[in-house]
């Protein structure tokens, strides 16, 4: 084929530009319908944070119209996307609604959150709300609760290892030829359907307690003089742990199981045939196999961990000396027994960020380390 | 009425004839006595038959009261209501009225009682239940962002630093001061109490105080008698009427034995937080120590709001709770002020304990209690020296140990907000509604019958009353005096009614665990610890203002 012959119908194709559908009227009517949203919005929004500054006198008497002045711009974005865009805009309408409510759900609130995080805010004040930049930061370096709350939180999310470890263990002993296995599935879930206060209460306030808890009875008949659980710093650490370790191995378990339950025959038989012993088939094919879903299990537990604190408000309150407390349990006392509401804001935040960037470190490492473990095998 | 005082006397299965014997026939003149105007000026030949009359509702022996009970006792006390409003006066008033549920009592026993005065009035009342761990943060809540939507509120007198201070409450008018008989409270329910800058807020309707529980059986032993004369102890093996004793006592008994058996203990003291109300624990410790008799104010400087908890006084308090933390029960540091009163001592393990009335009224009644019968009572014990925070010395008083009952959260009151001052008919409405809760006669059944108040009127001290309702006299004598003597003491510690006062107590608790768990290197350091986190919260608030709060609250 000469270049002679295709050149000219290249160009004509490239060039081609089909009409547009949407008269330019129409999309001047909906950029005119979009700006008159924006400036009742920004009109709303601006009368209201200035009357709410005391720089201007009149104003609504609270932000209630500003939110359905941010209906009412939702409504004309939504308008302006159909007159505008046509097909596509149509298309659009079924995700903004969404992506409006998320907007005011989520991302504004997380903003306004951050934003008091630099105010001081007690409740009991006075003044009410006053921005006072990174004083609340400055606090939280110097608030020896909150550094011991984290100290606390690393203990806790470490022993995620061992129910880690327990959880296999269970998944791998259901997913065995046993007897009852169904039946016991069921027993083995049990706790994890308990709320974790009716833990506290049954098992730490009830069968734990030192004069008349069964636990605790058992322990001095085996021979423990004071069976007193929360008493020494780290065995009431230690008690808490297994508490909640209790109530929520079952979620990992059964996470494990249903990894183990999908694992392809196939390449257990090969195992077999190759005459790998229960030892290497689980180093060399079920671990590495189940490890997508374990890792899975894993996050989810730790997220679940650094949540940790009806069991500790419930049993120690904290204690002995704040041996037991943990990040939420602290900020919660911080909160609703002290009111102070711009402080307990900076401390959730900065333990957010903290959530984020170790959890994003642990995906990276575990990611790399999974590679590494594939390559090994193959 | 608590409920577990009504519970016993459940449990006593007093017999409604019993009752009614007495009664009756006064009932039936009150019946006929209660209707019409005019209550007010006949209400002294009348009163008696009215209160006789309220008691038969339902009558003890008969089940708990209903709502249909409720309104019968709100109907009978309208008395004050009919002579002060015209029938039909507030028709088209809307009232708001936020208060608590629990345990299905308070704001349920209010509709019962003001329905009748619905009825009669013509307002109507909406409601706002809360439960009473999201009382604080709603109140707080409503105040902070300016969304006061209530005319009413039950409330205790410790925020009326963050309500009345903040001008959001409305002012007693005096008719409701006549029509409420506010001289019948008992005396720390007076001013200042309910008061800001001598304005009166508060229409009372419970009372409370710590008082000091012990074993009977303990002190009448005459084993640990012969014990504590042959180890050289000074005095009598007699109950402890101050601290020291306390203290020497609760040593004495490390190794006795209980007289129901097992190990015996002394005081039990509760280390572990609970959620800032702890700490009325410790005040009740040191109140003897820190409340001298010429001070008003012992927890700050009223000029400067410098907190005193660090002050000799307290961290004495405090280093007794680390001295006799050893010879009290294993485990006594994760134990809280539910552990020490309702796990330990009524059920038999340790020999004092100091605690709101419950104890009292719980030891004949709960299952759990094996000490109703070997329970005393008495105010809390005072101390042979008393910190002068003016001369920064110990004081020996010339009349004896210094007594200073600690008056712990001092009890529910009804307030009228100050959105309804603009509206002068929903105002009187308001207030008309609130001085019906807090009646005479009203409080009388409230005292008699399970409704989450404690007695708070002199008038509910009158022990034969109690005895026909069915009370065992030489039971409810000392336990009443108990608490009227500690309401009616003239050196009762009143806990400052200052904004955010929950917050000095919370944070005071953080720092006491660090204490007690030996994380500071002395009681002193620790109370210093306090004091720092004391004076940052006042910062924080507000020290002008605070200040001016505080001593408007001590009424200095």
């Amino acid at each position: 084929m000469s270049m002679e012959k295709t050149a000219p119908l290249d160009i004509d194709f490239d060039e081609y530009v089909p009409p547009d559908p949407i008269p330019q009227s129409r999309k001047r009517l909906g950029l005119l319908i979009l700006a008159f949203g924006s400036l009742v919005l920004a009109a709303a929004f601006l009368v209201q944070a200035l009357y709410r500054a005391g720089t201007i006198d009149f104003g609504f008497a609270n932000w209630r119209p500003v939110v359905y002045a941010y209906l009412f711009w939702g409504i004309t974005l939504g308008t302006a996307q159909v007159l505008r865009r046509g097909e596509a805009g149509v298309r659009a309408l079924f995700v903004l609604p969404a992506v409006l409510f998320v907007v005011a759900m989520v991302v504004f609130p997380l903003l306004f959150g951050l934003y008091i995080s630099f105010t001081d805010w007690n409740l009991s004040s006075l003044q009410g709300r006053r921005f006072n930049g990174l004083d609340n930061f400055r606090q939280m370096l110097g608030d020896a609760f909150y550094w011991n709350a984290l100290k606390n939180m690393v203990w806790y999310t470490l022993a995620v290892l061992v129910e880690y470890a327990i959880a296999f263990g269970m998944a791998l002993l259901l997913h065995s030829q046993i007897r009852a296995r169904k039946f016991f599935r069921v027993v083995f879930l049990l706790p994890l359907m308990l709320s974790p206060v009716a833990v506290s209460w049954m098992v730490g306030k009830s069968m734990m307690e030192i004069r008349f808890g069964p636990i605790a009875n058992f322990a001095r008949w085996l021979g423990w003089e004071n069976p007193a659980f929360f008493t020494d710093p780290w065995l009431a650490r230690f008690s808490i742990m297994a508490m909640d370790a209790w109530t929520f191995i079952p979620l990992m378990m059964i996470m494990l199981l249903a990894g183990l339950q999908a694992l392809p025959k196939e390449v257990m038989e090969a195992a077999r045939v190759d005459g790998a012993n229960p030892w290497q088939t689980f180093w060399k094919v079920i671990f590495p196999l189940t490890l997508p879903v374990s890792i899975t299990a894993v996050l989810i537990r730790i997220i679940f961990k650094l949540k940790l604190a009806d069991v500790i408000i419930n049993v120690t309150a904290g204690g002995p000396g704040g041996a037991t407390d943990s990040v939420t349990s602290f900020i919660f006392r911080v909160y609703r027994d002290r009111s102070n509401v711009g402080y307990g804001t900076l401390l959730a935040m900065v333990y957010l960020v903290l959530i984020v960037v170790s959890l994003t470190i642990m995906l990276n490492v575990l990611g790399r380390w999974m590679r590494g473990y594939g390559q090994e095998e193959s | 009425m608590k409920v577990h005082i009504y519970k016993r006397l459940m449990a006593m299965q007093a017999s409604r004839r019993g009752i009614l014997k007495g009664a009756a026939g006064a009932g039936a003149l009150a019946l006929g006595a209660t209707s019409g105007l005019g209550a007010l000026a006949r209400r002294a030949s009348a009163q008696g038959n009215l209160r006789a009359e309220i008691l038969k509702i339902p009558g003890v022996g008969m089940g708990s009261p209903t709502d249909a009970d409720w309104q019968r006792v709100g109907e009978l006390c309208l008395d004050g209501t009919r002579a002060t409003v015209e029938e039909g006066e507030f028709e088209g008033v809307q009232l708001t009225f936020m208060g608590l549920n629990n345990q299905n009592l308070h704001n349920f026993l209010f509709r019962g009682f003001l329905k009748p005065w619905e009825a009669y009035t013509g307002a109507r009342i909406e409601w706002i239940d809360l439960a009473q761990a999201d009382y604080n943060a709603r109140l707080q809540q409503s105040i902070a962002t300016e969304t006061v939507d209530f005319d009413i509120i039950e409330m205790g007198a410790p925020f009326e630093g963050d309500v009345c201070g903040k001008g959001l409450a409305s002012e007693m008018p005096d008719w409701v001061r006549d029509l409420i008989e506010m001289d019948d409270y008992v005396d720390y329910l007076k001013a200042p109490v309910g008061t800001w800058d001598g304005k009166t807020y508060r229409i009372s309707v419970d009372g409370d105080c710590h008082n000091f529980n012990f074993r009977t059986d303990y002190f009448e032993n005459e084993e640990l008698a012969q014990a504590w004369r042959d180890e050289g102890h000074e005095g009598e093996w007699a109950v402890p009427t101050t601290w020291q004793k306390v203290q020497e006592v609760t040593k004495f008994l490390k190794g006795k034995n209980d007289p129901f058996g097992g190990p015996a203990y002394g005081y039990l003291d509760a280390p572990k937080s609970w959620g800032g109300f702890g700490f009325y624990f410790l005040a009740s410790r040191a109140s003897a120590y820190a409340k001298h008799p010429d001070d008003p104010a012992w927890l700050f400087d009223p000029d400067t709001m410098k907190p005193r908890v660090n002050n000799e006084a307290w961290v004495r308090a405090i280093q007794d709770v680390l001295d006799v933390l050893d010879a009290q029960p294993p485990d006594q540091i994760n134990a809280d002020p539910n552990t020490t009163a309702f796990q330990q001592f009524l059920a038999g393990t340790g020999s004092m304990v100091s605690w709101w009335g419950d104890v009292g009224s719980n030891a004949r009644t709960s299952d759990s209690s094996i000490v109703g019968d070997v329970i005393g009572f008495s105010v809390l014990p005072g101390s042979d020296d008393v910190w002068n925070h003016a001369s920064g010395e110990w004081e020996t008083l010339p009349d004896g140990p210094n007594v200073a009952p600690n008056m712990a959260y001092i009890g529910w009151g009804v307030y009228v907000m100050a959105r309804v001052d603009s509206d002068e008919k929903k105002k009187k409405a308001a207030w008309s509604a609130a001085a019906h809760l807090g009646g005479k006669d009203l409080s009388l059944w409230c005292a008699a019958y399970p409704s989450g108040f404690q007695p708070y009127r002199k008038s509910h001290f009158n022990i034969p009353e109690w005895v026909e309702a069915g009370y065992e006299e030489a039971f409810i004598e000392n336990y009443l005096a108990s608490e009227a003597d500690s309401y009616n003491h003239p050196n009762a510690a009143i806990e400052p009614r200052i904004p955010g006062i929950f917050q000095y107590y919370s944070v005071a608790e953080d720092e006491l665990a660090k204490i007690f768990a030996g994380q500071y290197a002395s009681a002193q350091e620790g109370a210093d610890k306090i004091a720092e986190a004391w004076e940052r919260i006042t910062d924080q608030i507000g020290r002008e203002s605070q200040i001016e709060l505080y001593k408007a609250s001590l009424g200095v």
